[in-house]
């Protein structure tokens, strides 16, 4: 079977940091698989996820992206990106611009690139993004501002946008952790139902274990940097997550966001 | 004791109070003057009434020398605040560059735009060029500051997400960090466009071109009834450049 991400030995230091973000992580995800990956504020997902995306250099170990290897010194070719799609912590949308246009952002990598300057999607991708924002639920609201938008609606723009980039591999970073549990549930569930319907794998990230268990078949436990466990959602016990958030409580230097 | 709120209070009444009584004592005000004056003041006043209505010819080409002047004015601080811009901005270049350019911008802003005219005179002769130049120089140490702060605001997350999504350098600028600076752009631009107009009225004071030059000249010749007309002009045009500007501010934000 194809691997989606082989990590061999990976460690990252962030400029100006002491204790590193990443330790001697090492784990395969086969293609199409969705997994979670489960640890307290600060163990180091996004660091992980983004690296995964091509946007952190000076690491060591070995990386292998949709069987290409990652270069530490450089980001990958940008022919390469598309197919890495990323849901953003803080959704990184165009404030003032539409839903549609956002999402339209996302076929830019895919687009000519007379077309992509332009900003003229042919017929072809403005399907693909109506489709996109159909699946999120929010087809209505294709021509509103994101800035007008409540923050489950973003969110929800920011999974769109990720879908009409049509990854084979899409990395999610707390995709759902500014929503209610219920809306946090449904969100999670259309965005890995619209991963399957595509054939991407899907590795998202969260601090919440029912989420995990619920949406994942795999779940990746992380803490400070190294990995905990890695097993199927099946065989994941009550005490490995509990051993996860060990002395997480809210303390005075991480203050009560903490607690998540 | 006085609390420190009521001593602060106290030392502020006390300062305003010598100030005003320095102005009276030192300057020679001469208020009876004032009270002798009465018949002279009566009689220019008089001498405005009934304002002129003949020099619509004159206020036609001085408005439109000023328009002129106004939008040439700002396309040159345009042009001037673009690279200026960038070397304000906080996110582009480092501080020993953007600290001493701010620096330079606020010395320009503090130089009133009259006095900037009258220099450009003395420079370049009379006419609408000196105004021009004055215009465009004084209008961009508020511009080139506006568009700095344009520049900062763009928010960095949605160029990364571009760049992640494959988007390269030109195709980021022109749909991560264009949306997010042109609506302040276009808003900076008009409403120092509208400075630039309502200054520009009283350039040709200086003799730097437009309509202020009729004021000027009609009273030194004594023709008050002419300069009456164009100051209702003056007026007028202040108003309908302000009642435009409302509304497109209206549509920027
Ligand atoms: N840009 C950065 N510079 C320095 N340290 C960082 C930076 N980003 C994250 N870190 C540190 O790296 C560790 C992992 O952070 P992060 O990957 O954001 O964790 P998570 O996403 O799991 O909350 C934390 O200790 C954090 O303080
Ligand atoms: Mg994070």
């Amino acid at each position: 079977m194809s691997m989606a991400i082989e990590i061999d030995d990976l460690s990252y230091v962030h400029k100006g940091a002491q204790l590193p973000a990443l330790e001697r992580v090492s784990f395969r995800i086969p293609a199409g698989e969705c997994v979670a990956l489960l640890g307290p504020s600060g163990a180091g997902k996004t660091t992980l996820l983004a690296l995964l995306d091509g946007r952190i250099q000076g690491w060591r170990g070995r990386v292998s992206v949709l069987g290409a290897p990652l270069n530490p010194d450089r980001p990958p070719p940008r022919a390469r990106r598309p197919d890495t799609g990323f849901v953003f912590q803080e959704f990184a949308l165009v404030e003032r611009s539409t839903a549609l246009r956002n999402v339209l952002n996302g076929r830019l990598g895919r687009m000519s690139p007379f077309h992509a300057v332009l900003g003229s999607p042919m017929a072809h991708d403005l399907d693909i993004a109506r489709t996109a924002l159909a699946d999120c639920g929010i087809a209505e609201l294709a021509e509103r501002r994101v800035d007008s938008l409540s923050g489950g609606q973003r969110q929800r723009v920011a999974i769109a946008r990720c879908l009409a980039q049509e990854p084979r591999l899409i990395l999610a970073d707390e995709p759902v952790s500014n929503l209610d549990p219920a809306r946090a549930g449904e969100v999670l569930g259309l965005m890995t139902k619209a991963a399957r319907a595509r054939d991407a794998t899907a590795l998202f990230s969260s601090h919440q274990p029912d989420l995990a268990r619920r949406f994942a078949g795999r779940i990746i436990g992380i803490r400070e940097g190294r990995i905990a466990f890695n097993v199927p959602t099946s065989e994941l016990k009550d005490d490995a997550t509990a051993e996860l958030y060990r002395g997480s409580g809210p303390t005075p230097e991480l203050g009560p966001r903490a607690v998540l | 004791m006085m609390a420190p709120r009521d001593f602060g209070g106290f030392v502020t009444s006390s300062l305003i109070a010598i100030a005003i009584l320095w102005s009276l004592v030192t300057t020679d005000v001469e208020l009876s003057r004032l009270a002798s004056a009465g018949p002279r003041i009566t009689d220019f006043i008089g001498r405005m009434f009934p304002p002129d209505p003949t020099v619509m010819t004159e206020i036609k080409k001085g408005s439109a020398e000023t328009l002129r002047i106004a939008i040439l004015g700002s396309l040159g601080a345009v042009l001037l605040s673009t690279p200026l811009a960038i070397l304000a901005s906080e996110t582009m270049v480092s501080r020993a560059v953007f600290g001493p350019v701010r620096a330079l911008l606020a010395f320009i802003r503090a130089v009133p735009l009259i006095l900037v005219a009258m220099l450009m005179v003395g420079a370049v002769g009379l006419g609408p060029l000196p105004g021009i130049i004055a215009v465009a120089f004084h209008a961009t140490g508020m511009l080139a500051k506006f568009y700095a702060e344009a520049i900062d605001g763009v928010s960095r997350a949605p160029i990364a997400a571009l760049e992640s999504a494959g988007a390269g350098p030109l195709v980021r600028l022109r749909h991560a960090i264009w949306p997010q600076m042109a609506p302040v752009i276009a808003r900076d631009t008009i409403f120092r466009f509208e400075l630039n107009l309502r200054e520009s009225l009283v350039l040709g004071i200086v003799g730097a071109g437009g309509i202020g030059f009729y004021i000027q000249t009609y009273i030194r010749s004594f023709q008050y009834d002419k300069a009456a007309s164009v100051t209702i002009a003056v007026v007028g045009l202040v108003i309908v450049i302000e009642a435009i500007n409302i509304t497109l501010r209206r549509r920027f934000t």
